[in-house]
């Protein structure tokens, strides 16, 4: 045996040599001989808002792997399987290499040179322009490109190109905790650090799923060594809820009515921090006695939670010490989500829970960007977070640019959702769509489409040419993506991260920054974007455009600094201290960004849901996240094959079992969902994760959104997603059962 | 300022094409050596080596993992695997029930079990336990890519990569543990729910118990014994989230060609054996066979390296297998060719005469061993589907149907003899298809491959009708078997871990 052991078995040998490690060096560890660097580099992530640092392994320049970064201050050696696969969609096969022009003859999109598409691209829309006027082209953005490219962007659609509207895909992800937060603070202002997740002794999360929806932040709740209380609001008991101390599974929408109630109990109970009050807010009276009509009893019948429930929970942030309350999509993407929002902000601010470690209101961000987005896009609010209705901010715009003043629309850009009510109207007939899905995620998918159909001229700006939005353009310009490029993200904490150039973009790909470089020069504004030569001296720029803002970056030397420092989080004015501390939080001396710094209490009655159940359509759709392995259309989750074993390849819908039952559904049959606005079918996954009458779909499918109703908040303008009224249907014949089902 | 148009877009995609990240930012990241990581892994590897009758072993606290699935990214990173390649999977555990809602992500990779299925199923020895670690091993250049493990372990661990024509698993990340860091998977998990413990195999193989399994859905622990566990608060009657899916299993078509066709072969040499003496019919069926074994390479990765087989013999039934049928072989070419002796101008001596009929009967009882290590290849993976009736009832029933069918060339009756066999075998698999561990079977049998056993019942059917002609018989009942056998693989659903949604 011992002959046949050493002599007719192949210990070595090509295959095994493949899998042979030695050590990586730059602090890798062991990692395997092919993959070896010769340097490393680290850069943000382009996925989420976390923004975690990935530590990019380099051979000759270019990314051969990736690893989590041992020292970013944000994520502290961890990423999520997206950050890991972070390198796989830039090399898909779907990639744009080239422009794509809409062939009139076939209707096909068919290779150009960017000469040819700068041309179309300029002469489509001046001759819009020239014959309906400024409001007739705009633009929709996005939270996925760096800051200095959405400043270009913005700065070259309202100034250069003499647009009045653009607005971005934060829309609908962020635009409500953008206004709640302008609002009640009087600037756009999320005030934590995550240190914050690791200090508190109550944590509450309202319409979150941070285990899955942001697994990095999760991480710092599990290290807090405080063993804290964890309340999760939400209808559904997700991964979240499944590691909460107390799990609240309200009724869905009834998050406002909760949350005033909890207020209600807390001030009945004299669980408020009147100094706090007193010094720090204003309108409290009002909104105390506007508390009256949310007895407790009354909030338990709407919400279906018990009164001991409403109650525990209430005494819990109540008697808290350093209590923080963080939101997401649940409560954004609502019909009443500003005043939602800002029922949180005020049990923080009633509380005294702000400005102290372990405290705050918090809003998580969707995309890498969103904080940029909001800050820098030139969209709702003018560069820098200023305001395009003051005078004095457009003159003080218009000189850093070295720009006229009215150059600077002096009204507001339409939100998304105009913006769309104007293709449909015919007012709006130029549009160029940069780093967004708007087909496959605008909400009421069959009147989105229908309504991009109008255009007389669509550009999609993106890294695939073949998503759903890219496919209905006349012209599809080719974007570099995530690591191809050079620019700054500000992540959920207010941290700007950069981002670095480790791989090359496919054929005749472009930094969008770049693109707008030539967009610039061919439409003959050149001449004002002199100065916009890199990324890294548009940052010079936006610095002088944030001077004297609560956004305040003057004093970030360059790039290198941020590279240095593990990013840094606004605000940094230039006279502050040689080294911004690595987690800083803002409020610490109470004094809030409304002109009596003070914050204020905003409240309003609650409204009822946009579409109600009723007999036809008894049962509430909820949407959200499906994995962390999936990000929102997918264009390039979609594209990893590591990722795609991680969640289900075809939709499927969370039906509890009580109502699988009373409608004889099977598991894993097909079955129809329908609204009053489409039908579409999928698997049935039967969970008592969701309550009876309700069901979830995750939102990367891009058939969901054919059902979704189009509710949204008044004042953000922000899609509600979470609600709508549908019904269930079997498939009654086997033979189309069989069908459906081979089909996946 | 601005240069003309066209030299714009020129210095443009050349500075897209320029990568500046180094030059640019990479003073700070110093060549240094050792694991930076090493400060977040520390407590969740052991500080000192296995000892004597003791081995590493994952440990899972499933309390602390939240789902997200980094360990299954950075097993694929930081091993450098193939594409779409990964060793770790993921699978939900859940309860249907209204009452409770509940559910808990798993995280699942190889459990370098203290009897390891794959290893004993290795017709090559291509597994190794380690004798100091207790880490199962997989001889990358040993491997001859037959993908027996990957249907002997039950838990689904062994993956073949096509691209390289074997098998690869989890090992552990020995090379890593060997010089003091942590496995890829564990070194990853933001909430440290991974770790590596040092277990004794004593106590491991001591307090099993009847029916223990590691997770709800996972196969019987007593079977391979594997060392991971899962610890954390989780309901009893929690079950796994695709305990209800139908998953079509791969057809390999190369085995169901071989198996068809050397039972055929088999069944003609001892049908003619015993009844008819044709040399011709054993010519038939010794072109089956060849043409059977020859088809069966093909579903090697590696066949180049496939001499190695008889390596196994001691344990695996596939080493059993291919020994025999390779005996068998040699000795139906013998008396395939004795059978034309008599095409000679001289009469053979009589002491080879007297050979003829043991050499007939030796050869007989081979095929029938043969058949019988290719029955017990399957039997051996303890799938439900390939249970030992079942799987004797399926290769016998081909072996002497097709067997009479074929040696009856030119004879209705034994074609019509073998028709009916046939038929009666596949009504009998009816009443055995009955059995409850078979519901998934029949789910996919009567699902997604129903319209084949319609067009197996017809051919049957054909086969009877048409037993005047023999040749449209035999080709009718061919197909109908290599129908069957098709669904033999497709519908023999795997032991796995749980899996998700």
């Amino acid at each position: 045996m011992k002959f046949i052991t050493k002599h007719l078995r192949a210990w070595e040998g090509p295959l095994t040599s493949d899998l042979v490690q030695h050590p990586g060096e730059f602090g890798l560890g062991n990692i395997p001989r092919q993959l070896t660097p010769d340097a490393t580099t680290t850069v943000v992530c382009g996925f989420c808002s976390t923004g975690c640092g990935l530590r990019v392994h380099l051979k000759d320049g270019v990314a051969i792997n990736l690893s989590a970064e041992t020292d970013y201050p944000v994520n502290l050696g961890m990423a999520c399987p997206k950050g890991w696969e972070a390198l796989t969609p830039l090399h898909s096969p779907d990639r744009a290499t080239s422009p794509l022009l809409k062939n009139p003859a076939t209707g096909r999109l068919e290779p150009v040179s960017w000469d040819q598409a700068l041309d179309v691209f300029c002469s489509r829309f001046q001759s819009i322009l020239t014959e309906h006027g400024r409001e007739s082209v705009a633009w929709l953005g996005t939270g996925q490109i760096p800051c200095e490219e959405l400043a270009f962007l913005g700065a070259l659609g309202k100034f250069g190109m003499g647009l009045i509207h653009g607005d971005g895909n934060t829309r609908q992800c962020m635009s409500t905790a953008a206004t709640a937060y302008k609002e009640s603070f009087g600037f756009d202002a999320p005030p934590f650090t995550y240190a914050d997740f690791e200090q508190s002794d109550v944590l509450v999360f309202i319409g979150a799923n941070p285990c899955i929806a942001h697994p990095i932040m999760w991480q710092r709740v599990m290290s807090n060594s405080h063993h804290p209380e964890i309340i999760v609001l939400d209808p559904r008991t997700t991964e979240t809820a499944m590691a909460a101390t107390q799990h609240l599974a309200l009724q869905p929408k009834s998050d406002l009515t909760l949350l005033y109630g909890i207020a209600y109990i807390l001030v009945s109970k004299n669980w408020v921090d009147l100094d706090y009050i007193g010094n720090h807010t204003t309108n409290y009276p009002a909104f105390a006695e506007f508390l009256q009509t949310f007895d407790t009893a009354r909030v338990a019948n709407v919400t279906g939670l018990t009164i001991e429930a409403i109650e525990r929970c209430a005494k819990t942030i109540g008697q808290g010490q350093r209590v923080s309350l963080w939101w997401t999509m649940g409560v954004n993407q609502s019909h009443e989500a500003t005043r939602t929002a800002q029922a949180i902000i005020n049990i923080a601010l009633m509380t005294g829970n702000m400005g102290r470690p372990g405290t705050g209101a918090n809003s998580i961000t969707g995309q890498c960007n969103a904080m940029g987005s909001r800050l820098f896009s030139n969209t709702t609010n003018m560069l820098g977070g200023h305001d395009f209705l003051n005078p004095v901010h457009r003159k003080k715009i218009a000189s850093i640019l070295n720009i006229e003043d009215a150059s600077i629309p002096n009204k507001n850009s339409l939100p998304y959702d105009q913006i769309l009510a104007g293709i449909e109207s015919g007012r709006i007939k130029g549009l160029w769509i940069v780093a967004t899905n708007t087909a496959h995620s605008w909400i009421n998918q069959s009147w989105a489409r229908t309504t991009l159909a109008k255009l007389e001229f669509l550009v999609v700006q993106d890294m695939y040419g073949n998503t759903e939005t890219a496919k209905t353009a006349d012209l599809v310009l080719p974007a570099a993506g995530w690591g191809e490029k050079e620019g700054t993200l500000i992540n959920s904490e207010r941290r700007f991260g950069l981002m670095k150039k480790v791989s090359r973009a496919p054929g005749l790909a472009l930094s969008d920054f770049n693109i707008f470089r030539l967009i610039a020069q061919r439409w003959g504004c050149g001449e004002m974007f002199q100065k916009w030569t890199s990324p890294e001296a548009a940052f010079q720029i936006m610095k002088e455009l944030s001077r004297d803002q609560p956004c305040d970056i003057s004093g970030i030397r360059d790039y290198q600094m941020i590279d240095d420092c593990g990013g840094i989080q606004w605000p940094f004015a230039q006279g502050s201290e040689p080294l911004p501390q690595v987690e800083r939080r803002l409020f610490e001396d109470g004094k809030y960004y409304h002109s009596d710094g003070r914050a204020r209490f905003i409240f309003e009655p609650t409204r009822p849901v946009a579409e109600p159940l009723d007999a036809e359509f008894p049962l509430v759709l909820l949407t959200g996240r499906g994995t962390s392995a999936q990000w929102h259309t997918q264009t390039r989750t979609g594209k990893s094959d590591i990722l795609r074993k991680l969640y289900p390849a075809n939709i499927y819908v969370e039906v509890n079992p009580s109502d699988a039952e009373r409608l004889k559904i099977k598991a894993n049959t097909q079955i129809f969902i329908r609204s009053r606005r489409g039908k579409i079918s999928a698997t049935a996954y039967i969970t008592s994760t969701v309550r009876p009458g309700q069901i979830f779909i995750p939102m990367h499918y891009p058939e969901l959104n054919q059902l979704t109703f189009p509710a949204f908040d008044p004042y953000s303008h922000q899609p509600s997603y979470k609600y709508c009224a549908v019904t269930l249907e079997t498939v009654a014949r086997l033979g189309l059962q069989r069908k459906l089902a081979h089909r996946n | 300022m601005l240069t003309s148009d066209e030299s714009l877009i020129e210095k443009l995609l050349a500075e897209q094409q320029s990568l500046t990240a180094v030059e640019r930012f990479s003073q700070k990241y110093v060549r240094t050596q050792g694991h930076s990581q090493q400060r977040y892994y520390r407590d969740l590897i052991p500080l000192s080596r296995p000892q004597t009758g003791e081995q590493y072993a994952f440990a899972v606290d499933l309390d602390k993992c939240t789902g997200c699935k980094a360990c299954v990214s950075a097993c694929h990173s930081l091993n450098g695997l193939d594409e779409g390649e990964v060793w770790r999977d993921i699978g939900l555990l859940r309860i249907a029930e209204e009452s409770v809602a509940y559910q808990q992500t798993v995280t699942t990779a190889c459990h370098h079990c203290l009897d390891p299925a794959c290893a004993e199923g290795c017709p090559v020895l291509a597994y190794e336990k380690d004798e100091e670690t207790g880490i199962v091993h997989h001889l990358d250049d040993q491997c001859i890519g037959c993908q027996y493990c990957t249907l002997k372990c039950p838990y689904d661990v062994p993956k073949y990569n096509k691209k390289r024509g074997i098998v690869r698993k989890c090992d552990m990340c020995h090379q890593r543990l060997a010089v003091g860091e942590s496995p890829a998977c564990v070194q990853a998990c933001p909430s440290g729910a991974i770790a590596i413990q040092i277990v004794s195999q004593e106590a491991l193989r001591k307090n099993l118990q009847p029916g223990d399994r590691l997770l709800p859905g996972a196969f019987d622990s007593n079977y391979t014994r594997p060392t991971t566990s899962y610890t954390g608060a989780r309901p009893a009657n929690g079950h796994p989230a695709d305990g209800g899916k139908i998953r079509v299993e791969h057809a390999h078509w190369p085995l169901v060609f071989m198996l068809v066709l050397t039972q055929a072969a088999v069944g003609v040499f001892v049908v003619n054996g015993l009844l008819l003496h044709q040399p011709f019919a054993n010519l038939v069926a010794f072109v089956f066979l060849n043409l059977g074994l020859g088809l069966s390479v093909l579903h090697l990765g590696q066949p180049l390296k496939a001499w190695r087989a008889f390596l196994g013999w001691r344990k695996s039934w596939m080493s059993r297998e291919i020994m025999a049928f390779s005996a068998f072989a040699g000795l139906a070419s013998v008396v395939t060719g004795w059978g034309y002796l008599k095409l000679l101008p001289f009469s053979l001596p009589v002491f080879l005469q007297r050979l003829t009929i043991p050499l007939t009967w030796t050869t007989m009882i081979l095929g029938l061993v043969a058949v019988s290590t290719s029955c017990m290849i399957y039997v051996d993976t303890r799938r439900p589907f390939w249970s030992l009736p079942m799987t004797f009832l399926k290769f016998f029933g081909a072996t002497f149907g097709l067997g009479l069918a074929i040696a009856g060339l030119g004879k209705p009756s034994f074609t019509l003899m073998g028709c009916a066999l046939l038929l009666t075998v596949s009504l009998l698999e009816l009443s055995l298809l009955r059995n409850s561990a078979l519901e998934k079977s029949r789910a996919i049998l009567y699902g997604p491959l129903a319209s084949l056993q319609w067009a197996r019942a017809l051919l049957l059917v054909l086969a009877l009708c048409s037993a005047v002609s023999p040749l449209v018989a035999i080709t009718a009942l061919l197909l109908a078997q290599l129908i069957e056998r098709t669904c033999f693989f497709m519908a023999a659903s795997a032991h796995r871990m749980p899996g998700g949604i």
